[in-house]
């Protein structure tokens, strides 16, 4: 990185201020954030016709706030320690050790990228799911990629230098110096595993997340729909106008405008979301990816930190041969869970899907090999768990049909359940599955959204086996391995009793075996059938 | 383990129960509780019983009985059954558990994941001379709980498990 701009690790222990373009944006978000309550206030402002100086004295001082988080935040990185101060009432100090940390992200909302400004986000190892992640909001654009690189850099040769001296810590402050040089002299060699082919938008209708945002976006304009009246009158004339053509025209035309519109909903959103994805790996020992049209995100996930990875398979894009991939990985918290900071592709075909689990674990039996299917105790409790509850519903409808008046249409509602539910069962047995390759647990369920875990077996932490009354009397258990990366749990359900403690004990080697019966007893039969 | 690729074979294994089982009070423990869950569903039924003045009394007397005799089953059978069930061991590597009684659940944590250690005593707990011991891993799902411990029982084992943890390096995720 030859930008002239100073190293950041090796600084002086200054206290500096973020970038004071961001004086134009806090005001901007503040506002947002406000947003609803000044329409509220304006609105009523004007439909009780005072006058209006108190309505701007409340805008001001939205915008007085949002100039305060400026001043009042404070960040230095010196001495091993990131250290970030603000609040003006509830002042706070958050501080984590450099070599703690394990992803940071870089992200530029659209305000942030007309300023050249960007959002540095930094997740830290060992503080759990509910750790708060520092986030300096925000840096000027090269900065915040030079502080990601060097932050990123120098945990990779800290823990070249851990395994030499076995110590963590200590001589900090001289590697920095060290580390920063060293970044500054690499030409950062990476290597290309996923690219955005744009023909791939074509999943994004079989996704939810078009549902998602239209239900988003009908509950957040039905809240403002009263202020609007005319809006709504001229929705309901064209509904009106519809419906005069006949109830089986509206109800085709509404299916068929309201496929469209998610459609189209889904397809925006995959477009602003994953426009010029790229997956990188680097030397250093991570992986970058980058993406975003408005908002643009970079992530930085350090190698060493992912425990697997989750192919997702919802589905819509389970008919479309198609799935999505993420990483497992320790210090993301719940927040950077949420912001997808663990996406390792788009919804894309299969094949890039496997390509890169493949490329990222390094275990193509795991990604792509056969499973232990979990048997004809697990098959039974499908169908029962499928079929019960539908036909107790289905029942009811017909039940309450005899006592009271009820409509055809709601007899059917109650009982077509009742006849997918057969379906629904062989698929969620056909989807039951798990595997043990010499590094990774697999396990794979589900058929509305199947998903098939691939987590490495020296980052489970521990071993749950659960029978609930049923599940004791089918002989069966579910087995949960515990781990610190991902969702924290990741379950085998419905094992046949003897395969559970099987596979724990291969898991956790000894830790499990000293619980053994009969430990080490040889017996071939045990490894059934693959499929 | 076989060679790199092929699926890996087990030999079967059936895990044995932990050795120890739970202080004998702790079936008095959970006596009581069991005792104070179904003074809370009595409240319940008298508080309704005084609200719904007009009505006929046969849905109350029906309700109160069937709620009467689950209760009872469920105050005498639940402390015995959990005391059969309620197991733990501590081996120089391992911590091992069983709880419950319709649910049951096993958990099996290396000694070398452990990163914190609790000990509670609620208020019965501590008329009892009772305590009940938590310890974590770096897993948010992974915690071991182990109910009912004689006091002393549990302040040793938690000195045990606090040394254990404290010799561990790194952050043990």
């Amino acid at each position: 990185m030859s930008d002239g701009i100073p190293p950041i690790l090796g600084g002086d222990q200054q206290w500096r201020r973020l970038d004071a373009r961001m004086l134009l944006v806090h005001p901007v978000q503040e506002a947002v954030r406000f947003f609803p309550a000044l329409l509220v206030v304006f609105f009523s402002g004007r439909s009780s016709g005072r006058s209006g100086w108190w309505e701007w004295a409340l805008l001001a001082g939205v915008i007085v706030l949002g100039m305060s988080r400026w001043f009042t935040t404070r960040y230095r990185i010196w001495g091993g320690q990131i250290e970030l101060r603000r609040g003006l009432l509830n002042r706070r100090l958050l501080t984590t050790p450099a070599d703690r940390v394990r992803t940071v992200d870089v992200t530029a909302p659209v305000w942030h990228r007309l300023l050249g400004l960007a959002k540095v986000e930094i997740g830290t190892a060992g503080g759990g799911v509910l750790a708060e992640r520092i986030v300096l909001d925000a840096l000027a654009a090269p900065v915040a990629a030079r502080l990601r690189g060097e932050l990123l850099h120098r945990v990779a040769a800290q823990t070249e230098q851990d395994v030499e001296h076995g110590s963590v810590g200590g001589s900090a402050s001289e590697s920095w110096i060290d580390s920063a040089s060293e970044s500054a002299s690499e030409s950062t060699p990476e290597q290309l595993l996923v690219q955005l082919d744009p023909s791939w938008v074509r999943y994004a209708p079989l996704t939810t997340s078009g549902l998602v945002s239209a239900a988003a976006i009908w509950g957040f304009g039905a809240q403002y729909l009263d202020e609007f009246g005319d809006l709504q009158d001229r929705v309901e004339g064209a509904v009106d106008r519809v419906a005069t053509l006949g109830v089986g025209v509206a109800v085709v035309a509404g299916l068929v405008g309201a496929l469209v519109l998610v459609s189209l909903l889904a397809v925006t959103g995959y477009l602003l979301t994953y426009w010029g994805f790229r997956l990188t790996r680097h030397t250093g020992g991570t992986l970058h990816t980058r993406r975003g049209l408005l908002t643009t995100r970079a992530t930085s996930l350090e190698e060493k930190r992912i425990r697997g990875v989750e192919i997702g398979q919802p589905l819509g894009l389970r008919l479309a041969s198609a799935g999505r991939l993420s990483a497992v990985t320790t210090g993301l918290g719940r927040e950077g869970a949420q912001h997808g900071s663990a996406w390792l592709t788009p919804p894309a075909p299969r094949s890039v899907i496997e390509a890169t689990a493949v490329a990222v674990i390094g275990d193509p039996v795991a990604v792509s090999g056969p499973l232990v299917s979990h048997g004809p105790a697990a098959r039974r409790r499908r169908f029962t768990r499928a079929l019960v509850p539908t036909a107790v519903l289905c029942a009811a409808t017909v039940w309450l049909s005899r006592v009271v008046d009820l409509p055809p249409v709601l007899m059917l509602v109650g009982c077509v359940p009742v006849l997918l539910a057969p379906f629904l069962a062989a698929d969620r047995y056909a989807a039951l599955g798990h595997a043990l390759t010499p590094r990774h647990l697999v396990v794979q369920a589900g058929s509305l959204s199947r998903r098939r875990d691939l987590l490495a077996r020296d980052g489970v932490i521990g071993v749950t086996i659960r029978e609930s009354f049923f599940q004791r009397r089918a002989g069966v258990v579910t087995l949960t391995a515990t781990t610190a990366a991902g969702r924290q749990r990741y379950a085998a359900i419905d094992l046949p009793f003897e395969r559970a403690n099987a596979v724990a004990t291969v898991v956790l080697g000894d830790i499990v075996g000293q619980f053994a019966d009969s430990p080490g007893r040889a017996d071939p039969s045990a490894g059934r059938a693959s499929r | 383990m076989t060679e790199p690729g092929a699926t890996t074979e087990t030999s079967p294994v059936r895990l044995r129960e932990p050795a120890n089982l739970v202080c004998p009070r702790a079936r008095w423990m959970w006596l009581v509780e069991g005792i104070v869950q179904a003074l809370l569903l009595g409240g319940v039924q008298v508080a309704w019983w005084l609200l719904d003045r007009r009505g006929p009394r046969d849905p109350h007397v029906l309700v109160a009985g069937v709620t009467g005799i689950v209760m009872l089953a469920y105050v005498v059978g639940m402390p015995l059954w959990r005391f059969r069930v309620h197991r733990w061991e501590v081996t120089p590597t391992a911590v091992y558990t069983q709880t419950g009684w319709i649910s049951q659940e096993r958990r099996i944590a290396p000694l070398s994941r452990v990163q914190t250690v609790d000990l509670t005593r609620g208020p019965v707990a501590q008329l009892l001379r009772l305590a009940t011991v938590r310890v974590t891993t770096a897993s948010a799902a992974g915690h071991l709980v182990v109910h009912g411990l004689d006091r002393d029982d549990a302040t040793a084992l938690v000195e045990r498990l606090t040394v254990a943890a404290a010799a561990e390096r790194g952050d043990a995720t």
